[in-house]
């Protein structure tokens, strides 16, 4: 399938420091601000932890991930099942990683490669626009403390 | 960031450069050698359009043993639709909105 990747990169710079970013990546307030409103259980994120979030209304479960790898506030590794969508659902596990690299001028470089996609072409076509948004108000809230209007936005 | 758009705009600005790009959503993950074989340019002259993209940060590079791979960044692009094109298109599709809501209204009385 032409545009459909299986190995994805998003990169984004923020200014604020890799702690900061960690924190948004982690704590459930914060993730449900820019991650089309999921709510996330409170997890370790230690290697082996699970990470679930369910919908906003808290009755679907969407992900229910487990963290592969783990060194705050550097780098976050784990695993990606599309449960949101029962055609997606069906597909293969796949692989999420957060890398935060400091940067001159107090920015933090913030890279997601979502890849072993191979197994799960659907939920690869699925997540490229999502990935994108996410970063961008991931970004927003951040350097604001506000989330991106986008996801306040009414009757859109 | 302004600053960051001009370098996105200037990045973009050229045949060749969207060329690259398209090229990488075609298919991502290619090295330097793939990306040249198409080109009517030398290996060098895409070498410098592809900093170029890079310095934008529209394509990020990783290294995959001892090759250098280079992936499309479709966030920058994401930033400036949010920041220009949205703002503008918005505007007018309310204003498309509220013309369909009139007439609609128009035709029901």
């Amino acid at each position: 399938m032409i545009g459909v990747q299986t190995t994805q990169v998003y990169q984004i710079f923020i200014k604020a420091s890799p702690e900061r970013v960690w924190e948004a990546i982690t704590n459930p307030q914060m993730v449900a601000q820019y991650f089309f409103g999921t709510q996330m259980e409170k997890s370790t994120f230690a290697v082996g932890s699970s990470v679930r979030s369910w919908s906003p209304d808290r009755k679907t479960l969407w992900t229910d991930n487990t963290v592969l790898e783990s060194s705050p506030p550097r780098k976050l590794v784990h695993t990606w099942r599309s449960l949101y969508d029962k055609e997606l659902a069906s597909e293969a596990e796949s692989r999420v990683t957060w890398e935060i690299e400091p940067q001159e001028g107090g920015y933090s470089k913030l890279t997601v490669i979502h890849d072993r996609l191979e197994g799960a072409l659907k939920t690869a076509a699925n997540v490229s626009g999502g990935w994108t948004l996410i970063l961008s108000g991931l970004k927003t809230l951040v350097e604001t403390g506000h989330p991106l209007t986008v996801f306040g936005r009414s009757g859109t | 960031m302004s600053d960051d758009d001009d370098r996105v705009f200037k990045a973009l600005a050229d045949r060749a450069r969207r060329r690259l790009l398209d090229r990488l959503f075609e298919r991502e993950g290619r090295t330097l050698t793939e990306l040249a074989s198409k080109m009517a340019m030398t290996r060098f002259g895409v070498m410098k359009h592809l900093r170029v993209l890079e310095e934008a940060g529209l394509i990020v590079t990783r290294r995959s043993g001892r090759e250098k791979l280079h992936f499309l960044n479709p966030v920058p692009i994401r930033l400036i639709h949010d920041r220009w094109i949205d703002k503008y298109t918005e505007s007018r599709v309310s204003a498309l909105a509220r013309l369909k809501a009139q007439l609609e209204e128009r035709g029901t009385a």
